[in-house]
């Protein structure tokens, strides 16, 4: 019982607020269906009361009480102390010899590069004496610009993770590996004794994907030296990854290739198909048929639901329709012939500025081969192999060198095995017989830097350093060369990978000259640049030269032309061996968990699932029409059995979802991640099962749902925060937009009696841009890294105590069955009437003279007035002192140039005012305007798309200020009220050829 | 839980509020009144005339009042960053590689062995702002505000200790002066 409820349950009828719903935009089904659950959530204008938690079991534990007093305690003391005595003494301790790049108080930025398996990013990494705090893509990179992965900005939290090991350890094991005791060792230690067992021969080296030159080159020096044999593979990433260009392409099909989300190159591929649609008016048009719900599915013009089992059929059925032939295909799809003969107009009409994908966890089905051979040939068909598709050659990790790896141990043919950062133990299902092999080997020697899952199953762990403590280089991309370069010293007593492996040589006195000459991996990657690299790339400059100017801009040379795929197989050849199953499961990766690597970071955790916006957990997705024959409901466990694997997964109700699909992301369920990773979700590696050839099949298995009768409660952000159905995301078709670029856009006529703010110097504004923002989330990692912003935990997200600054709302569009999704970016819109600043008692919350909402937070005392007047619902409140939870060393993270807030404290963007401030001072002190561009808010700089444009609006010539004088896309959010926001949005096109069925007056 | 037990919880802790801010109040309030120092009224804290132990009795009467050595010349990042510098070491020994003074020879041998056996002096710190505060030095200086305006007679001190009381209303009676054309916006000082 709570006091809401009370005044809730006593409020009469008639005061009852109506609400006009709008049936088409929705964002969950208690919405669209207006459940009581909703009504009740939507009535009370929070989630959560202080009062409903503490007094709920205040008759067992009189918890708040004693709380209470203690705090009440513990502040009396402190005031004595403030009040009399000095407080508590700093010292200030400056360098012996300053070094001359340091500025205490500046930061400095750092070019850097960052690979996650898959994707690799050009870095610009911020410093604060010593420590990096963000992390930013390189504005100048060719490939990610200054936009880079919600994986790679929260790696940053890795390098501060209390779970990373500190030095070497051993694990001494029993006599049937069944039990261990981990101990440390010092370096000799374990080099000596690793060396003796490396000297026996029969070496193996596994690693993932590995795009640096001059690791290559140690690997490759190090085998030659050893005899060792180099295997190489990662649990998502495949071989036959493509590299594309949807910049250039009119016409995108992709057949379950989240290519915008977890597949690939996904922040390039962002860039590249945001400018291919930039202008509504020649926009390029996505086609997607998928069996899950993806960030590309959500950002297609056109989506077809399909099952994996279905995935070949597409293509077989395109490729008869291009060539001129007939197909039944959609028969099968359950679409309509017009709209598959469309599809295969648009690739006709299109030949050689088009794409077909397929790719990534969804399409490991049983003709996960065929497919790729059938996507190749339609490619060629449509002339766009070397035009608009090619092949990535860098990527070589595959499962066909697991097997063999897998084959050589089982024969005894491999007495050390040296693992650098995989985690097959975690990420392979037992069918792979991976464990037993492990067990044939004499001795397993793990290079990583947390004591996983893999690592305790090692004889020894040679600790890795972090990516950003370490040297090394990149070649992303053909012809695109990248520095490494680290941002701190070795915080621990660790050692990376390349000088394992030289110092192992070394002592073995084996292998090339090179790699035993040097002392340091920095050296031996100066050797081989200037040997190696540098004749290519240098262009006739002196070496000392060439290096300066690597490490400054980060990278030289650019992005090669496309090589053409060698198509792998003959398509005649093609036959279909999977069998359509009554319900079909579909193995899926988050776009911000991935594999699982990163499990042990709160940021990822928290990040809500684009699509579904839930957050800690993995769940089995099915449609409403799957859930209703099923008998089942949102949250409801369910055991799902693939073969003789059984997993517990908790319901979700997916809308757009093929009734005959369950599917369910990997990458969850660790058991050593750390103390933040482990035991978060469910792992779903272990429904993987082994294909003929031993490549795995991730789709398409037939599985059996049984219902358990127990509930399991899923999180998500989407059910509160709710616009109650007004214009607030407004999304037209390209035939509207011919039309009127204003299509469904309804403007109000609102006056006011009062002149409003007057604005001499700056006004700040932002513009987003719906039709190029495909809600991949960077913004909100980007914006935590900067901001200071807490994690809360599953618990209080719960409650709606969520903390993130800037969120993104999901709509659904249409009936549950064929749901379009738009993302719409919610910050503070910095309202010039601002509805927050007038209720304030304290004047926490004030209108600065250059257009900025302000919050104060020292002055706060958290009336929460302001939270709950704001129509747009970004404010946020610290019901906790989250600050006090943070672990050493991870407080080396924050950023010193934002207030850590504390306890009873609301907060909400500030429009990044920090650098707002930092850029002025830069100005000034060049003695010149400030210019647009020197002001880029955290979100807007990691925007792969750049949706968000931040700027002054009273400079015209600034991007922002163009927007809003021309865009007529643009809109504000609830403009009827006039609080006169300062973000304005720009409407979503949908280029699907279709018509909005006029609406009557009234609001769109 | 019935609306008896809620009333009579909230109750209970309002009593217990109560006792606590009439017990704090009298700590306060003793505060106020006694002044160790006998001189003008200090507000809560605030540390004016806070004057700690150093672990090297450097002394600026004689460094900058005697010798006349220009502020910039240790505090050399105080116009391009926000902080004023403390100097490292190795600026000290510019001139303590050869000085070794008259009077305190001894404090200048414990500088030359810090600064030969690498180890950094742990200055206590005189100036210290809450967290909440952002203080700008190079954004004062570059407009001309003198050092001493702040810190008082720092050429007479041959102790340091704190002038100004930096207290907020010390802050804003400087910014409020419209010949001063100093930004009033709250996120001046507080982001």
């Amino acid at each position: 019982m709570s006091i809401n409820n009370d005044a809730n349950e006593q409020r009469p009828k008639s005061t009852e607020v109506k609400i006009e719903r709008d049936r088409n935009f929705w964002k969950s089904f208690d919405e669209l269906y207006d459940t009581p659950e909703y009504k009740k959530a939507v009535e009370t204008e929070f989630m959560s009361s202080p009062l409903r938690d503490e007094f709920k079991d205040e008759g067992t534990s009189g918890f708040a009480r004693r709380e209470f007093l203690k705090l009440m305690g513990a502040s009396v003391a402190l005031t004595t102390a403030a009040g009399c005595i000095r407080r508590p003494v700093q010292k200030i301790v400056p360098y012996v010899k300053q070094p001359e790049e340091v500025t205490v108080g500046v930061a400095n930025y750092y070019t850097s590069s960052y690979f996650d398996g898959q994707e690799g990013f050009g870095l610009l990494v911020k410093s604060r004496e010593g420590r990096p705090i963000h992390i930013e893509g390189n504005p100048s990179y060719p490939l990610n610009g200054s936009a880079v992965s919600v994986r790679a900005q929260a790696s940053l939290l890795s390098l501060y993770d209390p779970a990373r090991l500190q030095k070497p350890f051993r694990n001494l094991f029993n006599e049937k590996r069944t039990n261990k005791e981990t101990v440390g060792v010092t370096w000799e230690d374990l080099d000596t004794k690793v060396v003796a067992q490396l000297q026996k021969g029969s070496v193996a080296v596994l690693t993932g994907n590995i795009v640096s030159p001059a690791t290559n080159a140690v690997i490759g020096d190090f085998c030659s030296g050893f005899k060792a044999e180099q295997y190489s593979w990662e649990p998502l990433a495949y071989g036959d990854t493509v590299e594309a260009r949807y910049d250039k392409a009119k016409v995108i099909v992709s057949i379950d290739a989240d290519f915008l989300g977890s597949w690939g190159s996904a922040i390039t591929s962002n860039r590249q198909f945001a400018n291919g649609r930039r202008d509504p008016s020649q926009m390029s048009r996505l086609i997607s048929f998928e069996s899950t719900y993806s960030l590309t599915g959500a950002n297609a013009d056109i989506r077809h639901r399909i099952k994996p089992s279905q995935q070949l059929d597409v293509v077989l059925g395109l490729i008869s329709l291009v060539s001129g032939g007939s197909t039944q295909v959609h028969e099968t799809l359950g679409i309509s012939a017009e709209a598959f003969q469309k599809v295969a107009e648009d690739l006709k009409n299109n030949r050689s500025k088009s794409i077909v994908v397929a790719g990534g966890v969804q399409t490991q089905t049983v003709d996960a081969e065929n497919l790729q051979i059938a996507v190749d040939h339609l490619n060629s068909i449509l002339g766009n192999h070397g035009n608009t598709i090619g092949a990535r050659s860098n990527m070589k990790a595959s499962y066909q060198s697991l097997n063999s790896l897998i084959k050589a141990m089982n024969q005894g043919s491999v007495k050390t095995l040296i693992i650098y950062r995989q985690n097959p133990l975690y990420t392979l299902s037992k069918s792979f017989g991976f464990h037993e092999a492990l067990n044939k080997v004499e001795m397993v020697v793990y290079v990583g830097d947390v004591m996983d899952e893999t690592a305790s199953f090692s004889h020894y762990v040679a600790t890795d350093n972090h990516s950003l403590e370490t040297w090394s280089d990149s070649e992303f991309s053909r012809g695109l060369y990248g520095i490494h370069q680290p941002l701190i010293r070795t915080m621990y007593d660790t050692r990376s990978f390349q000088l394992s492996l030289m110092t192992w040589a070394y002592m073995a006195k084996v292998g090339p000259a090179r790699i035993q000459n040097y002392e340091t991996f920095y050296d031996y990657l100066r050797a081989f640049i200037k040997s190696d690299i540098a004749p290519k790339y240098a262009k006739g400059q002196d070496f000392e030269t060439f290096w300066n100017q690597l490490l400054q801009q980060g990278f030289v040379g650019q992005v090669g032309s496309l090589v053409s795929k060698a198509t792998s197989g003959s398509i005649s050849n093609i036959k279909k061996s999977s069998k359509s199953a009554n319900m079909e499961l579909v193995m899926y990766a988050k776009s911000h968990i991935g594999d699982g690597t990163l499990a042990n970071i709160g940021w990822l955790q928290e990040l809500p699932d684009p699509v579904s916006k839930i957050v800690w957990d993995n769940y089995a997705s099915i449609s409403l029409k799957a859930a209703e024959k099923l008998k089942l409901k949102q949250n409801d466990v369910v055991e799902l059995t693939v073969g003789d694997v059984t997993l517990k997964l908790p319901i979700h109700i997916q809308p757009g979802l093929h009734d005959e699909v369950v599917a369910v992301a990997v990458g969850y369920g660790r058991t050593k991640a750390g103390e933040v990773g482990n035991g978060i979700g469910v792992n779903a590696y272990p429904l993987a099962q082994v294909g003929q050839n031993g490549q795995p099949i991730l789709a398409g298995q037939n599985v059996e749902i049984k219902k358990t009768g127990k509930k399991y409660e899923l999180v998500t952000t989407q059910g509160h925060d709710s616009m109650e159905g007004r214009q607030i995301v407004v999304q037209a078709t390209n035939k509207d937009f011919q039309k009127s670029k204003e299509a469904n856009i309804h403007r109000h006529h609102v006056w006011s009696i009062w002149s409003g703010h007057q604005y001499n110097g700056h006004k700040w504004g932002m513009s987003i841009d719906l039709n190029t923002c495909t809600g991949c989330s960077a913004c909100m990692t980007a914006c935590q890294s900067e901001n200071n912003i807490h994690v809360v935990g599953k618990k209080y997200v719960m409650q709606g105590r969520e903390m993130h600054w800037i969120r993104i709302d999901r709509y659904y569009v249409g009936s549950p069955e064929t749901a379009q999704a738009v993302f719409q970016p919610i910050t503070c819109q910095h309202c010039d009437n601002a509805p927050c600043e007038v209720v304030c008692p304290v004047a926490a919350t004030v209108h600065s003279n250059e257009g900025l909402n302000e919050m104060i937070y020292n002055r706060c005392v958290g009336t929460r007035y302001c939270s709950n007047n704001c129509p747009y619902k970004v404010r946020r409140f610290n019901w906790f002192n989250y600050a006090k939870l943070i672990q050493s060393p991870t407080h080396m993270s924050l950023n010193p140039e934002v207030t850590v807030r504390t306890r009873g404290v609301m907060e909400k963007c500030s429009f990044c005012v920090q650098r707002i401030k930092v850029a002025k001072q830069k100005a000034t002190q060049e003695n010149r305007l400030l210019k647009d561009g020197d002001v880029k808010t955290a979100c807007e700089v990691a925007c792969p798309t750049q949706a968000i444009v931040f700027g002054d609006l009273n400079d015209e010539k600034s991007r922002v200020a163009q927007i809003f004088t021309n865009e007529k896309r643009a809109y504000t959010l609830l403009e009827e009220w006039y609080a006169k926001p300062a973000v304005r949005y720009l409407s979503k096109i949908r280029n699907n050829d279709e018509v909005t069925a006029p609406k009557g007056a009234g609001h769109a | 839980m019935s609306m008896r037990s809620f009333l009579r919880s909230t109750i209970k802790v309002d009593v217990l509020k109560t006792l606590v801010l009439i017990f704090a109040s009298i700590i306060f309030t003793g505060c106020l009144f006694t002044n160790p120092d006998g001189g003008e009224r200090i507000g809560i804290g605030y540390n004016k005339g806070y004057s700690p132990e150093q672990p090297l009795p450097f002394s600026h009467e004689q460094h900058v009042g005697l010798h006349k050595i220009q502020c910039q010349y240790c505090h050399n990042q105080v116009e391009r960053s926000k902080h004023a510098n403390i100097p490292s070491l190795a600026t000290c020994m510019n001139c303590h590689q050869q000085v070794s003074g008259t009077e305190n020879t001894e404090s200048i041998k414990k500088l030359r062995e810090a600064y030969a056996d690498n180890k950094p002096i742990e200055w206590v710190r005189v100036h210290m702002l809450p967290d909440h505060v952002q203080f700008d030095h190079q954004a004062h200086v570059t407009k001309g505000v003198s050092c001493q305006t702040c810190h008082g007679e720092i050429e007479k001190m041959a102790k340091v200790y704190q002038y100004s009381d930096l207290s907020m209303g010390w802050c804003v009676s400087c910014h409020r002066q419209p010949e001063n054309k100093a930004p009033l916006n709250c996120t001046t000082c507080h982001q």
